[in-house]
């Protein structure tokens, strides 16, 4: 027993990939959230400067 | 009327701060040197730290937001704390994985109800109540007074959290900052905390357009007798 931590390199690969799958993840859920919000938006945006008065 | 137009800023925001985060992750990993007892179980820290510290500096921006929507109103402070809440839920989420990650091979437990822990728990927990709360909330009024009000009770917390391993006799260690830190390990932890600091920017920069997005889409229609035509230029319709 020296005291010292050896190894726990797969410690250290999970703790960046949770990050890197957290930090993506939620970047491409927002991405995806907004893209769907705004093209929803201009449907009713066309629509409505189409429409009837 | 949308307040946040479309804009590059959030993804130009997030691309910097992901060249920054693969830059500091590859020095901290490949070129750092080992910590003399943890061995290379601390080149952790070069992703935790800078996740602690923008996970408070997040929460601190929407406790700004709460006050500046509570004493101004507006839809704009509504959907930037929005954002700001659902952004920091998710930090100090990954905080708490990225902790347990760090403990197990050093504390040899995943969880202890350690000060530093608990407090952080409690934390999480009641920002992921706010963000449960409004989504029961019809009223976009009400709903944005109770989240700022809930916002300023609830950040207590974060100086709670930040001196707990002061205040009390806790496993974690003190809080991580250039004093505490040989200076052989600070620069690959400064270039991730910046690196986090502008990918949330971005993300709370994107999810606000979302939210103001939204409520747009919820906003009643005006009625006929308040709508008006455009008047061409000499006054004619």
């Amino acid at each position: 027993m020296t005291g010292v931590i050896e190894g726990g390199w797969e410690f250290v690969f999970a703790a960046y990939g949770v990050t890197a799958v957290t930090l993506l993840g939620y970047a491409l859920s927002v991405h995806r959230r907004y893209r769907v919000e705004r093209d929803r938006c201009r449907r009713e945006e066309a629509g409505r400067e189409g429409g009837p008065r | 009327m949308i307040v946040l137009r479309e804009s590059p800023r959030p993804y130009v925001l997030l691309a910097f701060g992901l060249v920054l985060l693969v830059w500091g992750t590859t020095w901290g990993l490949l070129f750092a040197p080992r910590e003399a007892y943890m061995g290379d179980v601390q080149r952790i820290m070069y992703v935790h730290v800078p996740t602690a510290w923008n996970a408070m500096l997040v929460l601190t921006f929407a406790f700004a937001c709460a006050l500046v929507s509570l004493l101004r109103g507006g839809p704009q402070w509504d959907a930037r704390l929005e954002a700001s809440i659902e952004v920091g839920v998710v930090l100090c989420a990954l905080l708490c994985a990225q902790g347990a990650i760090w403990a197990r091979p050093t504390w040899g437990v995943w969880w202890d109800w350690d000060p530093r822990l608990t407090t952080m728990a409690v934390l999480l927990f009641a920002f992921g109540g706010i963000v449960a709360l409004r989504q029961f909330v019809d009223d976009p009024v009400k709903r944005g007074v109770w989240t700022a009000v809930a916002v300023i009770v609830a950040y207590a917390d974060v100086p709670i959290v930040y001196f707990s391993v002061r205040w009390w006799n806790s496993l974690h260690q003190v809080q991580s900052t250039p004093e505490t830190v040989s200076s052989a390990f600070h620069w690959p932890l400064r270039i991730n905390a910046f690196g986090v600091l502008f990918f949330w920017t971005g993300l709370v920069d994107l999810r606000a357009r979302l939210a103001a997005l939204r409520r747009e889409a919820e906003a009643p229609p005006l009625p006929a007798s308040a709508r008006v035509e455009p008047i061409a230029e000499g006054g004619t319709r």
